[in-house]
């Protein structure tokens, strides 16, 4: 390739040009990239939430009219069917039933993997002891290696153990600990300086008073990030409730909302009004802690 | 109140370097002790084991009558003052004082008092409240020292605990530490790299080398008879002027002659050095305290033989007294000492020391009366006062006739270059 | 190593395993036993009413047999090749826009990251509505806009695995957030200095913030090819209840395991299914780790250990 060229420059920052006259260009120019940047995020904004707008048009229409328009209504007009949404909680299909149910789940599962994670993550970020890189490497192969490939020997272990069709096999794995949260424990509590334990140490502090003294309390922001998580990846799973769970009462919400779609004759508008009702849970939580999760995320420090 | 004894410790970390050499300490009761030596010398790891926080490899460390080897640091009765503070970030002046009291199970009321008590004695009774990111340096200090203190331990550790402080606050916390520590009369061990810092503080100074131990002695010990070449040229600031030169005998005195220049030595001198006898005709490291070097205008009835010309190459005023660096027609002794203590002060400095050493120039410094009229240029006579030199055998490093039981004299290397 | 293990390293490494203990035993009965048995399984067939019985490398030849395997790979490397490069595109795009300093711009984050907090069942039962061929939101609008003959998106063999990839990133948010936490930590030094150099925008692309991002841009190689894999909610619900959709069309490969596990009841076969999953995964993973060293730019040493 020939290397002759001039550099490539802007046309409008030649610099012959008039200070004054180019310093108009400059906000001209700053002006309308801001109103193209701000042109994409309201186009962003409308494929978000149209979609959502129109779920809840036709959660809210009652079972007479069509729920597919001629023209899809993306906002709700003259129906207003709240009723709808009691319909599906309690009387038409038992999706409180099934929200309580998940929520067992993920307060448990949030109850274990902040008790273990951040105890084995302890472990590793602060104590030397010998095997502790082996057992990292374990630890990233573990969170590497897609746990579904060892669903079908878990699943008959749980079922020889007599666990089939409760909540335990759903639960019961927090308590030992998720790889990916102890990991993002041990990234953030590296963080802490070594001087505190020292300090801790020679004030008279055992391990374990360090660990839930001086460590812990240090660590709320990464302990939420991980709660945060493990509440929207049990609130949301399909596969583990699908696989475990036989009995109808004791669904959770994305299994319950899988089942509706697979029965054909389940109203529109009924199903989208569930599908609102079992998504508001998370909704609610995120819009509580989004600044948090990314902020935690970015002070978890994703670095590989 | 314990003495702190230890005896033959050695460390060697997991990758196999040895940071400390068979060391015996004594720390007497109720003494302050500073540690002091360039970076990697072990000073810090030595605090540690006698902290407990670092395990020895061999040796014993026992506080008091009670060998600590086996003690883990909460039940060892010490305290401990970190570099960085170590202040918990998320509790108050108050419950960072109180942790260790409320750990050893003290009623409330008497850990309330104990820390009312020492808040007073730092004036921290304000603070009490506050979380350590809104305090200011000095103050995270004294909340660290408070932490300390508020223990009534048998020892203070203390790691560098003024070096993030600035110049002026460094000072001030230097004079609060040794007033707190003299009321107190308890057992320290103080580390420092700065040299300045040892002095001023210690009952007894420890200079170490990687690992090893150079001397102990009292500050003025250290100062007037280093034993060795290494704490001769770490003590004292700006640091001793040091070169080869060679001892004559005439007429039955004694000459040591370096580029060009001869001084007579004096007899006291020659007393109190009889090695010195042996090394006529044979070279040796001359030392020459700054302050030692006088511009000889301001000496009046100087004797000739403790003059030599210089023509000053910088003159810095300091206000009470002048610095004047002159070159001396000599190379400079570069030895592993002199190379360790170089690179110390900073990578200019060793650089400089090599190309002195290339040029085979020394460059001198001689901390003169203010009313010296030596300008940059101009050739002036300097005065030494004799009576003050320092011999040093080049071979070993040590100091030439000088304290013959001076503690594990190792070669302090062979001379380079 | 010392001669002799001190207290203190004793004590700390008793304390070490007596932490780790939940996680050992935890790796212990849920990763090594079933990693075990799971080996042995895939060597055997297994219906769990009658015990295991030997059949050597049967699953795994019955499995290059098998038409719906090799159309789940088919599937699952089509999505792949589709989805992984364009969100990694658009999750940079989204989270250098998001990036940007102006007003409202945590509005508009808080609205773009919604989706990805979604669970995929909801998001899916959302757009089986909107992808409806005849009568959904999205063939309206694009017949509205002149398309006379929209794709028939999950009713069509060749539509349905782009269905999937488009419902996809609609909840590109998830990513985005990653990158923005990379872009977030890049010193703001290193944009001043560049500007100082005289670096346009672009060029500050090409030499701040991508150097800078690479190590994200690892992370989300890594986590998105073996999301990749492991496609599994939205492909249940769009097609029903994990029947493969029209002509197996969504048979990604892990619908396929299911299947064969929970439905057929092949636990033996399944497992083999399991494992060419754990070796593929390990295969992008050493691939990844073995060529990142060429293009993933650290900072510092992240490992300081004392």
């Amino acid at each position: 390739m020939k290397t002759t060229l001039e550099p490539p420059r802007a046309a409008d920052t030649k610099p012959e040009e008039v200070p004054r006259r180019s310093a108009v260009r400059y906000r001209v120019r700053r002006f309308s990239h801001k109103a193209l940047m701000y042109a994409i995020l309201l186009g962003l904004t409308a494929i978000i939430m149209l979609p959502l707008s129109w779920a809840f048009t036709a959660a809210l229409k009652p079972d007479i009219e069509p729920v597919f328009t001629p023209t899809p209504e993306w906002f709700p007009s003259e129906f207003w069917q709240w009723d709808n949404f009691r319909r599906v909680l309690t009387e038409a299909m038992p999706f409180l039933r099934y929200m309580i149910n998940t929520m067992i789940i993920v307060i448990a599962s949030i109850l274990g993997v902040l008790l273990s994670c951040s105890i084995v993550g302890f472990a590793f970020a602060r104590l030397r002891f010998r095997g502790s890189k082996v057992l990292f490497y374990v630890l990233i192969v573990t969170m590497l290696i897609p746990w579904q490939a060892l669903m079908v020997p878990q699943f008959l272990l749980f079922v020889k153990i007599g666990w089939y069709g409760t909540y335990l096999p759903l639960i019961v794995p927090s308590f030992t600990g998720v790889a990916f949260f102890i990991f993002l424990i041990r990234q953030y509590m590296r963080t802490i300086p070594r001087d505190l334990d020292d300090a801790a140490r020679v004030d008279g502090l055992n391990t374990w008073q360090i660990f839930l003294r001086i460590i812990l309390p240090l660590s709320t922001p990464v302990l939420t990030v991980c709660a945060v998580f493990t509440f929207l990846w049990r609130w949301n799973d399909l596969l583990g409730p699908l696989i475990y769970l036989d009995d109808d009462s004791k669904f959770t919400v994305a299994l319950g909302l899988a089942n509706l779609v697979t029965l054909a004759d389940t109203p529109w508008n009924l199903t989208m009004a569930a599908n609102l009702v079992t998504v508001i849970p998370t909704v609610i939580l995120y819009f509580f802690v989004q600044k948090k999760l990314i902020g935690g995320i970015a002070s978890v420090g994703l670095k590989g | 109140m314990a003495e702190i004894t230890l005896r033959r410790v050695t460390k060697v970390f997991a990758d196999r370097t040895e940071a400390v050499h068979s060391l015996d300490l004594d720390v007497p009761d109720g003494k302050l002790l500073v540690l002091v030596g360039p970076s990697g010398c072990g000073k810090t790891t030595i605090l540690r084991m006698i902290a407990g926080l670092e395990d020895l490899t061999e040796g014993t460390i026992s506080i008091g009558s009670r060998v600590v080897n086996e003690v883990p640091p909460g039940d060892r009765d010490i305290a401990m003052v970190f570099q960085n503070y170590a202040l918990y970030p998320h509790m108050t002046v108050y419950q960072n004082m109180a942790l260790s009291l409320k750990i050893r199970k003290l009623s409330k009321d008497e850990m309330k008092l104990r820390v009312q008590e020492t808040a007073e004695i730092l004036h921290l009774q304000e603070l009490l409240h506050k979380r350590p990111r809104e305090l200011s340096g000095g103050q995270r200090q004294r909340v660290a020292m408070g932490r300390a203190i508020v223990r009534e331990p048998q020892a203070f550790l203390m790691d560098e605990p003024l070096s993030n402080l600035d110049a002026k606050l460094r000072v001030q916390m230097r004079a609060e530490i040794l007033r707190i520590q003299q009321d107190l009369k308890v057992t320290t061990v103080y580390v420092t790299h700065d040299q300045t810092e040892a002095m001023t503080l210690g009952d007894l100074v420890v200079v170490l080398r990687k690992g090893e131990l150079q001397q102990v002695g009292s500050p003025e010990e250290l100062y007037e008879r280093p034993a060795n070449l290494f704490v001769g040229g770490f003590i004292g600031s700006p640091a001793m002027n040091l070169v080869e030169a060679t001892v004559t005998a005439e007429d039955g005195a004694r000459f040591v002659a370096f580029a060009g220049h001869r001084l007579r030595v004096p007899v006291e001198v020659l007393d109190a050095r009889r090695e010195l006898a042996g090394f006529d005709g044979r070279t040796v490291i001359l030392g020459i305290r700054p302050e030692d070097i006088e511009d000889a205008a301001l000496v009046p009835r100087a004797d000739p033989g403790s003059r030599f010309p210089a023509v000053v190459a910088l003159r810095e005023g300091m206000g009470s007294d002048v610095f004047l660096h002159f070159q001396v027609e000599a190379p400079p002794v570069v030895t592993d000492d002199t190379r360790e203590l170089a690179s110390d002060v900073g990578d200019k400095a060793l650089e400089e020391l090599r190309e002195q050493a290339s040029e085979r120039r020394a460059m001198f410094i001689a901390r003169v009366g203010p009313e010296t009229r030596a300008a940059v240029g101009a050739p002036t006579e300097m005065h030494v006062d004799t009576r003050k030199l320092y011999f040093f055998d080049p071979a070993t490093g040590r100091s030439i006739g000088e304290a013959p039981e001076a503690p594990s004299m190792h070669a302090a290397g062979a001379m380079a270059d | 190593m010392a001669k002799r293990r001190g207290l203190m390293a004793r004590r700390e490494e008793r304390a070490a395993y007596l932490f780790l203990s939940p996680w050992l035993i935890g790796l212990m009965l849920f990763w090594l036993v079933p990693i075990v048995a799971s080996l042995l399984l895939s060597f055997s067939e297994y219906n769990i009413i009658t015990p295991p019985e030997w059949v050597g490398l049967e699953n795994y030849r019955d499995m290059i047999a098998d038409r719906t395997f090799w159309l789940s790979i088919r599937v699952t490397l089509k999505y792949l090749i589709l989805s992984v490069p364009l969100y990694i595109v658009c999750g940079l795009l989204l989270s250098l826009l998001l990036n940007l300093v102006m007003r409202g711009i945590n509005l508009f984050r808080t609205i773009l990251f919604l989706p990805s907090v979604l669970s995929g069942v909801a998001v899916a039962v959302l757009w089986v509505a909107l992808l409806n061929p005849d009568v959904g939101a999205v063939n309206e609008f694009l017949r509205a806009i002149g398309i006379e003959d929209p794709p028939r998106w999950l009713d069509s063999p060749t539509w349905a695995v782009p269905s999937v990839v488009l419902v996809g990133l609609w909840g590109i948010g998830g990513g985005a957030i990653i990158y923005l936490a990379g872009l977030q930590n890049i010193p703001a030094q290193l944009y001043e200095a560049s500007l100082l150099d005289g670096a346009g925008p672009l060029q500050r692309f090409r030499y701040v913030t991508l150097p800078m991002i690479t190590p994200t841009l690892l992370f989300v190689l890594l986590t998105s090819l073996i999301e990749a894999f492991q496609v599994f909610d939205i492909a249940f619900v769009l097609s029903r209840g994990g029947q493969g959709g029209l002509g197996d069309s969504l048979q990604f490969y892990l619908i396929n395991l299911w299947n064969e596990a929970f439905v057929n009841g092949q636990y033996g076969y399944a497992s083999a299914l399991a494992w060419v999953l754990v070796l593929a995964a390990a295969a992008v993973i050493l691939v990844i780790f073995r060529t990142s060293g060429r293009w993933v730019y650290y900072e510092y040493d992240p490992e300081r250990e004392r």
